[in-house]
């Protein structure tokens, strides 16, 4: 069961690997794809909040819009290499993280959510009303394309010529995507079964009896909100330099929703779970897209049909599509390893 | 008398409530101190306020580690463990979805380091780190009785067994000083014969132990001294033959007059 399940896994991942180079190849299909992984990435980074440390965060698009226009704006004025805007959107985006953490961490449960979602209208609010930095509904339009400008190899190598590649197209991006997928996923699996990982779930579990463990309470929390923030805003400097156009109307509230969404659906702190949930609801979300204008409905009645989602999980599934918690925890080298020692010790 | 703890004055209000008021005592290192009264005495209050929860209204809480006596009276929960000041829950507490192994090796918290970045390159020293909280936890929990168990998750344990790995957990944060509320409640007389012989090892480790407990056989019969509250003043201490032929005692356990009939 599990080796199938395993070689399921690894088909998946050739057939996503390979898709974007067959003749039958879609453009469409090819997008729809690149933002379910942006939203994968979302949920991965959303994940860490209510599902590991048991907050509620209700305004998680903030930092996805800060994310974004950290970047538009750099590559607008500056024309910066990708490549370095991302870490400098993720420190932005980290930096904001914890300075609305800090203050607010402190509350708990209903008031920290509502905390949260005021921070994401206000972001909402700033970028339609800056319109000095922002260009306000305006959005940014013409955002240069993502580049990888390997030059300096050649002149290395002492070629001259210019090994310069523009992303064009979906292709390119999908892959690059697929690294970023792949990167934060790795990244998650690690934390998650190390001694930060641990004290975070402690935290969801029982902040009294953590706290009792020695584990710092609220500085764990900052620390869960700049990762989380600063995954978010990673995914928004993937954004503006793939879709080249920002508008503050691309972070409102129910984006906020959509990826609490899909992170419930998937189940509370369980990684896997973050990307199963990313892949129903965008395909879901496209595929009402096409149906409902059909049955003479307008397109976001499909709101109603996440809801109606979301009452049929709370009612037959409640922990999601998949329970497990720490799930990296058990497959490390090092529980392995106790796992056959115990073994030795019963049959001994 | 050598003292790891003294409670000095400590007086906790809740608004209009005195829990806890100007309760002073000593708890000697080394040996087995309990700390009785009826129910809403301000037992657990107490335990809250020595370890970190509640900051006392009034008063002084020293803590004798061994290397220097220093005033913890409002220190955060966190700062206490690391001192070396650990606690069970009279309501177990125990991080339910996770494994009993994953709750003994939070416990491990304090006294380890690695931080995000060890844990993302995964280092040579953050392996070597895991490694040795892996070990500590197992040993902690072979002490307790739960090795076997160890990959189980910690909501399939049995109550008397969840007592224990709040013990083990506990334990794992290598306390001077342990607080146990109610380890006894909920079990059978097998159990609790168990327990007794774990709190012996766990004296003979070198660990003070207090003990808040409503089975009074079980109190007599391991306590070195007794400290009784009765409405959040203390109303006797001393061994626990003293405290049994105390009339405040007597009459706050069995009412008014209890004493002379």
């Amino acid at each position: 069961m599990r080796g199938a399940a395993n070689s399921l896994k690894y088909l998946l991942l050739a057939a996503a690997l390979a898709y974007p180079l067959m003749p039958f190849r879609d453009v469409y299909v090819l997008h729809v794809l690149v933002l379910i992984m942006v939203y994968m990435v979302l949920a991965m980074g959303l994940n860490i909040l209510p599902g590991f440390c048991g907050l509620l965060d209700l305004g998680f698009v903030g930092f996805y819009g800060i994310g974004a226009y950290t970047a538009g704006l750099l590559t607008v004025h500056y024309n910066m290499s990708f490549w370095l805007i991302v870490p400098l959107a993720v420190i932005n985006g980290a930096l904001f993280g914890v300075l609305l953490g800090a203050p607010t961490l402190r509350l708990v449960g209903d008031y920290f959510a509502i905390v949260t979602f005021g921070f994401s209208e206000l972001v909402v609010l700033f970028l339609t009303n800056e319109i000095w930095l922002t260009r306000g509904p305006l959005g940014i339009p013409g955002i240069a394309p993502i580049a990888l400008d390997v030059t300096w190899l050649a002149t290395l190598l002492g070629i001259d010529e210019r090994w310069r590649y523009v992303f064009r197209g979906e292709m390119p991006y999908y892959y690059l995507a697929m690294v970023m997928v792949a990167l934060v996923y790795v990244v998650m699996r690690r934390v998650e079964d190390s001694r930060l990982g641990r004290a975070w779930l402690a935290i969801r579990e029982d902040p009294m009896a953590a706290a009792s463990c020695g584990v710092n309470l609220f500085a764990y929390k900052v620390i869960a909100f700049a990762v989380s923030t600063g995954i978010g805003a990673m995914a928004g400097a993937f954004l503006a330099r793939w879709s080249q156009f920002l508008s503050p109307d691309m972070f409102k509230f129910w984006e906020s929703f959509l990826v609490l969404c899909m992170v419930v659906l998937g189940g509370l702190g369980n990684i896997n779970g973050a990307l199963i949930g990313s892949v129903i609801l965008i395909a879901l979300g496209e595929v009402l897209r096409v149906v409902l204008p059909k049955l003479g409905l307008p397109a976001e009645t499909r709101f109603l049909a996440y809801g109606l989602i979301m009452v049929l999980i709370m009612r037959f599934r409640p922990n999601g599509i998949f329970t497990q918690v720490a799930e990296s925890t058990m497959q490390s080298r090092l529980i392995k390893d106790l796992r056959a020692r115990l073994d030795a010790r019963r049959t001994a | 008398m050598d003292a790891i703890l003294s409670v000095d004055g400590v007086s906790k209000r809740f608004g209009g409530l005195m829990a806890l008021s100007d309760v002073s005592f000593a708890v000697e290192r080394g040996v087995i101190t309990g700390l009785i009264g009826p129910n809403g005495a301000g037992k657990t209050t107490m335990f809250n306020c020595v370890a970190g929860i509640y900051t006392p209204t009034d008063g002084r809480i020293v803590f004798a580690d061994g290397a220097g006596e220093r005033n913890v009276a409002g220190s955060k929960p966190e700062r206490m463990t690391t001192l070396g000041v650990a606690r069970t829950f009279q309501n177990i507490r125990l991080f339910a979805t996770l494994t009993v192994l994953d709750n003994v090796r939070i416990a491990r918290h304090c006294r380890t380091s690695a931080n995000f970045f060890g844990a993302v390159l995964r280092t040579k020293s953050q392996r070597a780190e895991e490694q040795r909280i892996i070990d500590a936890a197992m040993d902690n929990l072979d002490f307790v009785g739960l090795g076997e168990t160890a990959l189980s998750p910690a909501s399939s344990l049995s109550y008397g067994d969840q007592r224990r790995l709040e013990i083990a957990r506990a334990l794992a944060t290598d306390p001077k000083l342990l607080l146990l509320d109610e380890p006894a409640a909920g079990m059978n007389p097998r159990e609790t014969e168990g327990l007794v012989d774990l709190i012996h090892a766990i004296l003979s480790r070198g660990v003070t132990v207090v003990l808040i407990e409503h089975d009074m056989k079980l109190v007599m019969r391991i306590c070195k001294r007794l400290v009784v509250l009765d409405h959040g003043v203390k109303i006797a201490d001393g061994s626990p033959q003293e405290v049994r032929s105390n009339p405040d005692v007597i009459e706050a356990y069995l009412g008014k007059g209890a004493a002379h009939a």
